[in-house]
């Protein structure tokens, strides 16, 4: 498979689940990490996008012209990775709409690989409740797709390959460990702790609760910020597709309220997707502190850096509510749209 | 029921199992696969599955989720509670090591009291159990060991007094419980029906008004509402009985039922919810984890689950 330019180093299956990352981490220095992702990334913004239109069109635009090769995917194993941290039907606007998690595997199995769908809620136990409570069930009963319960998965250990946080590895479920390639499909949601949270906040749900717990508090109590940036830099190769049609604003991750964008936002480079998806929101993705962590080591989120495809951000721009608290004035200090 | 039938003889054959068919054997599943099994009377058919939990037991008295995987320890509980059914149903002590040690480790595992905030509802000084080492105390690893410590004689000791002061403090204003946070940054937060489930075996058998620990905890976090959150209990229960109509999905409806009968009430048409409930995961995953707590929830209060107090 052809990886973009901005991608990290990949392991193999084999040597992830025989814990022989360590070894492969080792081969990586910071400064090879820095060289690879000073790049350019590329990010492609599709607008006018609605559920029950084509978006396995805009889908594949937004990966061919983000440097995916279709040609490169056949045979290969791809892990879908929604968010349903903790779904509601009372809340659809919280989780990744089932019809953009079908567009992508139709995309995807179009080009010949197989498509696994994978997520560990982080707040409910009980994932077959998660799966019926978003849709998402439904959807990979019609569109016969094979669901990863990444809570409950076989276990690898994988060395830490950020090295922010305490802790000295990650346990990844089999399923994340197997995949070739790992697409993050997050809501674009407000996080009432983070600030924003899109692709790189959405790989907590590769983290097994059986390990980690519900919520995954052994993550929080080693700081989400560097938490976030530790697993997305020991994971295998990862893009991003994010659901921007209807949105969260307010007290996301979960109590937001709606917001209709219609977008969709697709990149190989999640670091700079979510930096994109921030200036959208008009919000400074220079003030996340995930993104303070991920810039130019997990890839580029100064906006010289990130080549615009489809749309350009600026027009579509509209300013998401984040609640008036001290930890996020930061992240609108630029404007005044505040909820209590 | 057939279906309970084929449940039961299925787990029968492989009472060692994992979370889905074809995966390393995991000792939550396996002790919900002993305690269906004893509970249907199939004390003998449920020996593999204990001595595997036994197997899993570390040097320090926990058991870890697998074999090969010695912590988290918060299956500890679920093997006590396999142990100790077994033990009862037999009348012989055939456990007691394991559950001596077990119930050591319980009493030493402490979840990590955190800074008053008053961003967050609950009373963060309150200590039980959590879900991994050196975080906080959460709702369902609490209510399996306050189970577990109960049907061990111990539910007077100070950590379940505690423990249950803790439950009850995490309950939502409009009844029901989530995995353990109420209001988040002045955000009350949605229930979910599987851990009031569980909260509501645990706090069976206690005062449904708060003892006077709760009620100084409550009226310290929030003195405006006090008076509404009396009678919780009640209105937890009332949750689950809405909640619990379709598609109410397999471990959700099960441990719904269950909180549900440790305070005397039956759900309307629970059989014919239950039968659904398998239908469904046998046309999915086929989880024996899911088959052995539905075969749990058509038990009595006989089910070496219930207490009945303190």
């Amino acid at each position: 498979m052809t990886l973009p330019a901005q991608s990290p180093p990949r392991l193999s299956r084999r040597s992830l689940l025989v814990g022989g990352g360590i070894c492969a981490a080792a081969l990586v220095g910071a400064g090879l990490l820095r060289r690879w992702f000073r790049q350019r990334a590329g990010v492609f913004v599709a607008r006018n996008q609605r559920y029950d239109s084509d978006l396995m069109r805009p889908i594949r635009d937004g990966l061919m012209a983000t440097g995916i090769d279709p040609a490169q995917l056949k045979g290969k194993r791809v892990l879908l990775k929604p968010n349903m941290v903790e779904p509601t039907r009372a809340a659809a606007h919280m989780t990744t709409h089932p019809a953009v998690i079908l567009a992508a595997a139709e995309v995807f199995r179009t080009w010949g690989a197989s498509v696994t769908v994978g997520e560990g809620p982080g707040h409910v136990r009980d994932t077959e409740m998660a799966l019926v409570e978003s849709g998402v069930a439904d959807a990979l009963d019609s569109g016969k797709l094979p669901f990863a319960d990444l809570n409950y998965d076989e276990l690898g250990f994988v060395a830490n390959r950020g090295g922010l946080c305490k802790l000295s590895g990650f346990h990844f479920p089999r399923a994340v460990l197997e995949a070739d390639l790992i697409v993050s499909m997050p809501k674009m949601k407000t996080h009432h702790w983070m600030g924003v949270t899109a692709s790189l906040k959405n790989m907590y749900g590769v983290i097994p609760g059986i390990k980690y717990g519900w919520p995954k508090n052994v993550l929080h109590h080693n700081g989400i910020p560097e938490t976030v940036y530790d697993i997305n830099a020991s994971l295998p190769k990862t893009i991003a597709i994010v659901d921007g049609i209807d949105c969260m604003e307010g007290d996301g991750p979960i109590m937001g309220t709606k917001k209709t964008m219609g977008l969709l936002v697709v990149g190989t480079v999640p670091a700079a997707v979510d930096a994109t998806i921030c200036r959208l929101m008009d919000l400074d993705p220079a003030q996340v502190p995930y993104l303070q962590l991920a810039a130019n080591r997990l890839g580029p989120i100064d906006e010289t850096l990130i080549s615009q495809r489809g749309e350009a951000w600026q027009p579509l721009m509209s300013p998401f509510q984040i609640l008036d608290k001290p930890h996020l004035n930061r992240l609108r200090h630029h404007r005044g749209v505040l909820v209590s | 029921m057939d279906w309970l039938a084929s449940i039961l003889a299925q787990l029968a054959a492989q009472p060692v199992i994992g979370y889905v068919p074809n995966q390393s054997p995991a000792t939550e599943p396996t002790a919900m696969a002993a305690l269906a099994l004893i509970a249907a009377g199939r004390q003998k058919q449920a020996v593999p599955a204990l001595d595997f939990l036994a197997a899993c037991q570390g040097e320090s008295g926990a058991v870890g989720i697998r074999q090969n995987e010695p912590q988290p320890g918060w299956p500890t509980s679920l093997a006590l509670l396999a142990w100790r059914a077994a033990d009862e149903a037999s009348g012989r002590d055939a456990h007691s090591t394991p559950r001596r040690r077990a119930v050591d480790w319980i009493l030493e595992a402490r979840g990590t009291a955190m800074p008053a905030s008053p961003e967050m509802g609950h009373n963060t000084q309150l200590v039980a159990w959590s879900w991994a080492d050196k975080t906080h105390s959460w709702i369902e690893p609490t209510a399996v060991s306050v189970l577990a410590l109960k049907r061990s004689g111990l539910g007077t000791h100070a950590r379940v007094r505690e423990a249950v002061t803790l439950l009850w403090d995490r309950l939502l204003p409009s009844g029901g419980c989530n995995y353990g946070n109420t209001v988040v940054l002045g955000q009350t937060l949605r229930p979910h029906v599987q851990p009031t489930g569980l909260a509501m075996l645990a706090l069976a058998g206690e005062a449904h008004e708060p003892d006077a620990q709760a009620r100084e905890s409550v009226a310290e976090r929030d003195d405006s509402d006090t008076h509404l959150r009396f009678g919780l209990v009640t209105r937890s229960l009332d949750y689950l009985r809405r909640s619990l109509v379709p598609p109410i999905t397999a471990t959700s409806l099960a441990w719904g039922i269950l909180g549900l009968r440790a305070h005397g009430i039956e759900l309307p048409r629970a059989d014919e919810l239950l039968a659904a409930a398998y239908d469904r995961v046998q046309a999915h995953d086929r989880s024996p984890h899911k088959l052995a707590i539905l075969a749990l929830a058509t038990q009595d209060t006989s089910l070496p689950l219930f207490t009945t107090g303190t």
